[in-house]
């Protein structure tokens, strides 16, 4: 080898050594740290950390919560409403070079539907999506799926009803790149090596042993929405505020979740830096409404008014919860403040009802047993605490006694599927934003086990209903019938803070018209309007 | 010895046959399994799809002689939490920071313990042994993952003298090598102090004073090589401890090691690697214990395996 090669030589792997360090670069916690498939058309749940980044949804949703068109350029729905077409835009293309065609999404629901997806309840619930039951449960083949490619830039997409928010179903359709699975099957999605991307980001390294991820800026991504940052490190180890913060705190993370007791040492520390998001999640009771003592409609609506919420988020959970009167959150779409404003704390009439119902001050009541999911993350932070204060509170209101488990998720779904408790604290955090979304949890079939046939003729009605203030109308009107009969007990909406660094800025780091900054819980957003 | 070893292997065999046993049908009866954690359950066709390509459709029985067929030909299975690597590609590249942490602790522990545990029992009710008690208590009764917050705290936080946290570079080893040997440091102190002075006692050492040796002759090759069975009952299984890793050392610095494995793999019912980690633990204890007895014979002739005289 001669000199000059030498030199050269040298010169590359310096510029190779030295490029990523100089680069700005984002580190930021994430989800979680089991993390399967780079793809979120394959598992959803243990899915690898920013899967969702890599890839190109069709449309997705701003800080505002406004849906953006991002693959597709535009949609417009049939005369009838059943069936959806999208047109994607030009020069999209998969950072192999490949071209991105309409083809890849639409592969992307066939294997959904044929191979066990974790997330498919999704496309039948969400998207409604004709022949999906039949295909999921092996009854027909994939070509029975309402799903078309007309050409390259153009999807059809045919629903069982009309589908109003079908587009905002979209936000969470990725494509996925065929000609990989043709070649290598699933396992693309294994491999730094073979896994190639449609969005703003490409992958450069994965560590499986805790799930962390470092991506770079896409070269060949043409979409909207460019990131404004060289390298981004993606990191579910600084999730927890406890170890997040201090990792914050020694300049190893941009930004870090906070727990309660780090919240007074954050804003002292960092006036400007503290950032509040609600999440659009609800922390509910529910019941097992086949059998004793919840079989009776009085005795939940005992346990609905005996809550005093207000107290409750200002005491235990301050900071880190508001009320919750409803399923659905403040700010969410269909958000009733006339349905909210019925859930009070009345302490003289739960007792009524519980007398109503056979235990006149608790007396005769079985001792009961709630149920939550052991978790980390905001839900981690709220529900033990909560459980031992609704403990303390039905005891002093109802005079009962109500014993607290915390089983770890399997066995906590277990026990709400196969009614093997009555009593549950289920935590539930939206997955497209639609009002529909949290009504069809209790629908029949949902994950409660639920059957209240006015609420789910309701429900359906309101799902199909094209105009928007004729469905909110049905949706409270089910709503009524969940306060009625009493099947849920809304207790709180989890608030998440975050402290940021004042190294961040861009769009994405100041709040939104509500006044919170969702951060991460937008990752196409929030990944691609901060900068540093 | 030789018969004795062979009959002690012989039961590490059927040990760990029936620890497999037990093993499996704990995991199994578990209520839940790796697709039931979700927030909307699967519906039961894609439940069923999914299992069946995991095997778990099988009887119980054909499972359990399936996987432990594999195990005979060194093949674990594939993880469900990582399907691109087998379960013993998967130990062999957690295994290597955990093992990093877990043995520098004790090599840096260990000493450390056992001088402050000489210290302790030569300086008996002094200011010395006050002090190594007050240490060797804080070590054993403050939570680990205390120790590693005070000492990001102090050292990362404060001083700015090491990073907090991650495990890239070797800077970033000192901290977790640190809070990793508060509990070999307290064992062996505690240990060395009450076996020193168990053997102070004794009548032999005051000969060997009548004698005339030394006092440091006396310390280093008399008394400290006959408390020494006591302290080897703590080190076996304490290495083993270095091989699993400690799950709060490991969280508390974001150390890609091994410790999170044994929670996340029992919560997300990944079923192979549970299982390869509970024989590997199983395994290393019977080889342990077997060790600690071979090696009770060599350091004490009074120890005799086997009974055959």
């Amino acid at each position: 080898m001669n000199y000059i090669q030498k030199l050269s030589g040298v010169l590359v792997l310096g510029t190779a050594l030295t490029v990523p360090a100089m680069a700005q670069t984002v580190i930021a916690p994430s989800g979680s740290t089991a993390g399967t498939y780079m793809d979120y058309m394959k598992t959803v749940y243990d899915r690898g950390t920013g899967s969702e980044l890599l890839q190109i949804p069709l449309a997705t949703f701003d800080k505002e919560f406004e849906l953006t068109p991002m693959a597709a350029e535009s949609w417009e729905q049939s005369e009838d409403g059943l069936t959806w077409t999208f047109h994607l835009r030009d020069g999209l293309v998969w950072s192999d070079g490949e071209p991105l065609t309409a083809e890849d999404y639409v592969f992307a629901l066939e294997r959904a539907a044929t191979t066990g997806y974790d997330f498919a309840w999704y496309w039948d619930f969400a998207g409604g999506i004709d022949g999906w039951q039949e295909v999921t449960e092996g009854e027909a083949d994939a070509s029975a799926l309402g799903l078309n490619a007309v050409d390259d830039h153009t999807i059809e997409v045919t629903t069982t009803a009309p589908k109003p928010y079908f587009p905002a179903v979209t936000s969470l359709w990725y494509p996925v790149p065929k000609h990989m699975v043709d070649e290598y099957g699933d396992d693309w999605a294994l491999n730094v090596d073979t896994i190639v991307s449609s969005g703003p980001f490409e992958i450069e390294s994965w560590e499986k042993s805790n799930n962390s991820v470092v991506f770079t800026k896409s070269d060949t991504y043409t979409g909207p929405w460019e990131p404004q940052v060289e390298r981004l490190e993606l990191d579910p180890t600084l999730a927890a505020p406890e170890v997040g913060f201090p990792a914050f705190l020694a300049g190893d993370a941009d930004f870090s979740f906070l727990n309660t007791g780090q919240v007074p040492v954050a804003q002292a520390q960092f006036p400007d830096g503290i950032r509040e998001n609600a999440v659009f999640a609800t922390s509910y009771i529910s019941y097992d409404l086949d059998s004793e003592p919840f079989n009776d409609p009085d005795v939940r609506r005992a346990f609905y008014y005996a809550v005093d919420r207000d107290e409750l988020t200002s005491t235990v959970l301050k900071d880190i919860a508001i009320p919750a009167g409803s399923i659905l959150p403040p700010g969410y779409p269909g958000y009733n403040q006339d349905i909210a404003a019925q859930a009070i704390f009345d302490p003289e009439q739960a007792r009524q009802y519980l007398a109503d119902a056979g235990y006149p001050d608790g007396e005769g009541f079985p001792d009961i047993e709630i149920w939550y999911r052991d978790e980390g993350g905001y839900n981690g932070a709220i529900i033990p605490a909560m459980a031992q204060y609704l403990q303390a509170e039905f005891e002093e209101v109802l005079g009962i006694t109500m014993n607290i488990r915390s089983l770890p998720g399997p066995e906590w779904m277990d026990g709400l599927r196969n009614k093997t408790n009555n009593i549950f604290i289920a935590p539930y955090e939206y997955d497209y934003l639609d009002p529909s979304n949290f009504y069809g949890i209790f629908y029949d079939g949902g994950r409660h086990g639920y059957f209240v046939s006015d609420y789910d003729e309701l429900v359906a009605q309101a799902d199909s209903e094209s105009d928007w203030d004729t469905r909110l109308e049905l949706y409270a009107e089910a709503e009524q019938i969940m306060i009625d009969e009493g099947l849920i007990v809304p207790l709180v909406h989890p608030i998440t803070l975050a402290v940021l660094s004042g190294e961040l800025s861009g769009e994405a780091t100041e709040p939104n018209e509500l006044g919170f900054t969702p951060l991460d819980r937008l990752a196409h957003y929030f990944y691609t309007h901060v900068t540093k | 010895m030789l018969l004795y070893i062979f009959r002690r292997l012989l039961s590490v065999a059927v040990t760990f046959f029936i620890v497999s046993v037990i093993i499996f049908l704990m995991m199994h009866s578990v209520p839940g399994g790796p697709f039931d954690a979700n927030e909307i359950p699967v519906s039961e066709a894609v439940r069923q799809q999914l299992m069946a390509q995991l095997g778990l459709d099988q009887p119980l029985y054909v499972q359990y002689f399936k996987y432990m067929w594999g195990v005979l030909h060194f093949d674990f299975g594939v993880p469900y939490q990582s399907p691109g690597e087998t379960v013993l590609q998967l130990l062999s590249r957690a295994w290597v920071p955990s093992l990093i942490l877990g043995g520098a602790g004790v090599a840096l522990g260990a000493p450390l313990g056992i001088l402050l545990g000489i210290a302790a029992a030569l300086n008996r009710n002094t200011w010395i042994d006050y002090l190594a008690s007050a240490f060797s208590t804080i070590g054993l009764t403050v939570p680990v993952f205390v120790i590693s917050m005070v000492l990001i705290l102090v050292f990362a936080v404060w001083l700015d003298w090491l990073p907090a946290s991650g495990w890239p570079t070797p800077d970033r080893w000192i901290l977790p090598i640190i809070a990793y040997a508060a509990i070999p440091v307290a064992t062996y102190a505690r240990y060395t102090r009450s076996a020193m002075l168990d053997t102070l006692s004794r009548p032999f050492v005051t000969v060997l004073r009548a004698k005339g040796l030394s006092e440091r002759r006396i310390v280093f090759q008399h008394v400290l090589r006959n408390s020494a069975i006591p302290l080897v009952t703590v080190f076996l299984p304490m290495f083993i401890g270095t091989a699993t890793g400690s799950i709060f050392v490991e969280a508390m610095f974001r150390i890609p090691g091994l410790g999170a494995y044994f929670v996340s793999s029992i919560e997300l019912r990944d079923y192979p690697l549970e299982m390869a980690l509970m024989l590997m633990i199983t395994f290393m204890y019977c080889i342990a214990y077997l060790l600690s007895d071979i090696v009770y014979a060599l350091i004490n002739p009074r120890i005799r395996v086997g009974g055959s005289e």
